[in-house]
């Protein structure tokens, strides 16, 4: 059993804290409420550092360490996350660099060609694209639909909630998509491909959203939209299945953002509660508080570790497929998607009255975390219920399975 | 060219804890001190505009070099030499500049040697010229500015009021403030190419050294104590007439020597 990093992944961790103390932290700020974008330079800094690149293969344009590809993303989000609390700039890498994980394996020669170098760059971005305005949790019934015609699907219909969606339009790339392909079936009528914002017949709007203002949220509309076929993953009415195996990837660095920020607001809380003095003593010195911080900094512990085993399984998993079956990984991911959005939030939110009235007010950078990591909390990668769903399903059995009901939504 | 830059593993000094007036040195992590890895940083540019230098990475320390020294290997040094041997424990100044000297000895030829001016820990800066000493080489220490032409060296010496500008011929050895670069951060891709670069282990007995000559027995100075500084706060506070108040401050700052230098 090993618990420790390598010499080079503690290497790549210092290296990515830096950069994020040295680029990032001073201008988490401006990108949440001034710019509302991230900046072209410190994705091309970050493409330099090989941020983009922790996933990719060498052969389309990467540096991974075969093997060690998740664990290295997890390290890349959580130091991002610390120093970029209002969570924008993790969002847009984890997308980055998740989903590339699942187009190596079961994208085309031709598609891994075209797509992985750019994002690798930091040229492109990739991004996922799977909730409906019917509903982002009950995937099976997505209504967006692509006709067959030769080498391609005419596609027709419209996705919600999306990140990225002026990103990838504005800088180019695209996202996975889930859309139904055999409508008259549910989730068995399904496939995966990649869509580019750019194919013509797309449109999007975008969302005024509570935080990680950097990062646009939004829907697209595809009207008679071709979708060459190469841009598939997997097979065709199966699409399901794949989708599902790239949430874990997904889900394990939406945990690793939110632990990384979460790390930083308890550093912010516990260094402000040693230096205010209230009653004659250090405002930490009140049990209430210490207690509170102390716990706090268990459940990060705890999260952490389970992180660690997560990204460490999905690694053995890609190695070789005999090595854990799904359910474990789902089951282990799904434990840090529905916990560690929660206590981010709650660290965040203990941090701001700790802080008393200036907690309330944007001199910290507790409230925008807070918007942060809300998202991940009523949805983004699959919501807090949909997560105990997963572990219910898999540590019960199908009796704690609700998903099975006949009603048609409306 | 073949350059050596020295480099010294200390405790970071941004996670030691302080009791009693004491560091806490135990668990403390052990990085490269700012001026050490600005001094890599300077060789690291001299080789990208000088085709043909060969960067050699030279460390003393513990066991903890072995991962340590990935960092120097991956912002651009091309070979490393660790001296890890447990007779060099406890060495003073004068026992690491031995122990340096003898290993840059046996590298074989070089044309600079590059040290940081002093390591943030102790600050003693003397390895840097004891090593010029026993190498015999000139030596230019403080340097803000490095320029090299051919055989010849051009450096900015920060002398605090004044800068001075010198110049030698190689080979030499130069210690560089940390203000003369800013040294990068590694990319991925160096950091899992420097576990594929060469990394030497010397021990005293390789060096011809004998335990009196390095280490704590050969060392002339004894540590006595090891204490934070304590910064007393003059607490001064002026009241009264906004106007006066600020020139009382103005006057009691100038006589302090924060202003008006
Ligand atoms: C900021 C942001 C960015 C996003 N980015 C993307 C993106 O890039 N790509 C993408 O595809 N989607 C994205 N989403 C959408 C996200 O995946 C969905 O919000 C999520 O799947 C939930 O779907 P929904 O919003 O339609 O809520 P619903 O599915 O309507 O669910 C509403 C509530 O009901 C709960 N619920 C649902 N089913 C059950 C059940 N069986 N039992 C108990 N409770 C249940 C849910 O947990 C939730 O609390 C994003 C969302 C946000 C907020």
């Amino acid at each position: 059993m090993e618990f420790r990093l390598t010499a080079e992944q503690e290497l790549w961790k210092n290296t990515v804290r830096e950069f994020a103390e040295r680029e990032l932290e001073p201008i988490a700020r401006k990108i949440d409420e001034e710019w509302e974008r991230i900046p072209d330079e410190i994705i091309r800094k970050m493409a330099d550092l090989g941020i983009f690149g922790v996933t990719i293969p060498e052969e389309y344009g990467g540096m991974a360490m075969p093997g060690e590809e998740m664990q290295y993303a997890v390290i890349t989000i959580h130091e991002l996350a610390r120093g970029e609390l209002s969570m924008s700039l993790p969002v847009y890498t984890l997308l980055c660099i998740g989903w590339p994980l699942l187009l190596v394996p079961y994208g085309t020669k031709e598609a891994k060609e075209e797509i992985l170098p750019k994002v690798a760059s930091g040229e492109w971005f990739l991004g996922i694209n799977t909730t409906e305005p019917g509903g982002g949790s009950d995937l099976a019934n997505i209504v967006t639909v692509g006709r067959s015609d030769g080498d391609k699907w005419i596609v027709n219909g419209e996705k919600a909630y999306i990140s990225g969606v002026r990103e990838a339009t504005e800088r180019g790339g695209g996202h996975l998509t889930l859309f139904k392909t055999d409508p008259t079936k549910g989730y068995k009528g399904t496939t995966f491909a990649y869509f580019p914002a750019d194919a013509p017949g797309t449109t999007y709007t975008t969302y005024r959203d509570m935080g990680r203002m950097g990062l646009s949220t939004g829907g697209f509309v595809y009207k008679n939209v071709e979708i060459p076929k190469k841009y598939i993953l997997g097979e065709e009415n199966k699409g399901f299945y794949v989708n599902m195996e790239g949430f874990n990837v997904a889900r394990a660095l939406v945990s690793a953002a939110c632990l990384g920020g979460a790390e930083k607001c308890l550093e912010i809380s516990r260094e402000y509660t040693k230096q205010r003095v209230l009653f004659g003593r250090p405002l930490v010195n009140f049990e209430a508080i210490s207690f509170e911080i102390a716990d706090d900094y268990a459940q990060l512990e705890l999260l952490k570790l389970m992180l660690q085993k997560g990204a460490w399984m999905i690694d053995q998993f890609y190695q070789d497929r005999s090595s854990f079956t799904k359910e474990e990984i789902n089951r282990t991911i799904s434990i840090c998607k529905a916990h560690a959005p929660m206590l981010a939030v709650e660290i965040a939110k203990h941090g701001m009255m700790y802080h008393g009235a200036s907690g309330y007010t944007k001199d910290t950078p507790l409230e925008m975390a807070l918007r942060g990591f809300m998202s991940y909390v009523v949805g983004a990668e699959g919501g807090y219920h949909i997560q105990k769903i997963i572990i219910a399903r898999d540590y019960i059995g199908e009796e704690a399975v609700p998903y099975r009901g006949t009603q048609k939504a409306h | 060219m073949n350059i050596v830059v020295c480099l010294k593993q200390i405790p970071d000094l941004q996670q030691i804890r302080i009791k009693d007036r004491r560091p806490l040195l135990e668990g403390a992590p052990l990085i490269f001190g700012d001026m050490d890895k600005s001094a890599l940083e300077e060789a690291v540019r001299i080789k990208e505009k000088a085709k043909g230098t060969k960067v050699t990475a030279l460390a003393m320390g513990g066991a903890k070099l072995k991962d340590g020294i990935k960092e120097a290997l991956a912002i651009g040094a091309d070979e490393a030499v660790l001296l890890m041997d447990p007779p060099f424990a406890g060495s003073d100044t004068m026992g690491t500049a031995r122990a340096l000297a003898k290993a840059i000895e046996k590298l074989g030829e070089h044309d600079l040697i590059l040290c940081g001016e002093g390591s943030t820990d102790n600050y003693s800066g003397q390895v840097g010229p004891r090593l010029a000493e026993l190498l015999d080489l000139p030596q230019i220490t403080y340097v803000r500015e490095l320029e090299i032409e051919g055989n010849k060296l051009k450096a900015v010496r920060n002398m605090e009021e004044s800068f001075e500008v010198v110049e030698t011929e190689l080979p030499a050895l130069v210690t560089v403030a940390d203000e003369i670069n800013q040294p990068r951060l590694a990319s991925l891709r160096d950091i899992l190419k420097a576990a594929r670069k060469p990394v030497q282990e010397w021990t005293a007995a390789d060096l011809g050294l004998s335990e009196d000559e390095v280490g704590a027995k050969g060392s002339a100075i004894e540590t006595v104590s090891n204490l934070a500084p304590e910064q007393e706060r003059k607490q001064v506070v002026f009241k009264g007439d906004l106007d006066e108040v600020t020139e009382n401050l103005i006057n009691a700052l100038t006589k302090e020597g924060v202003l008006g230098r």
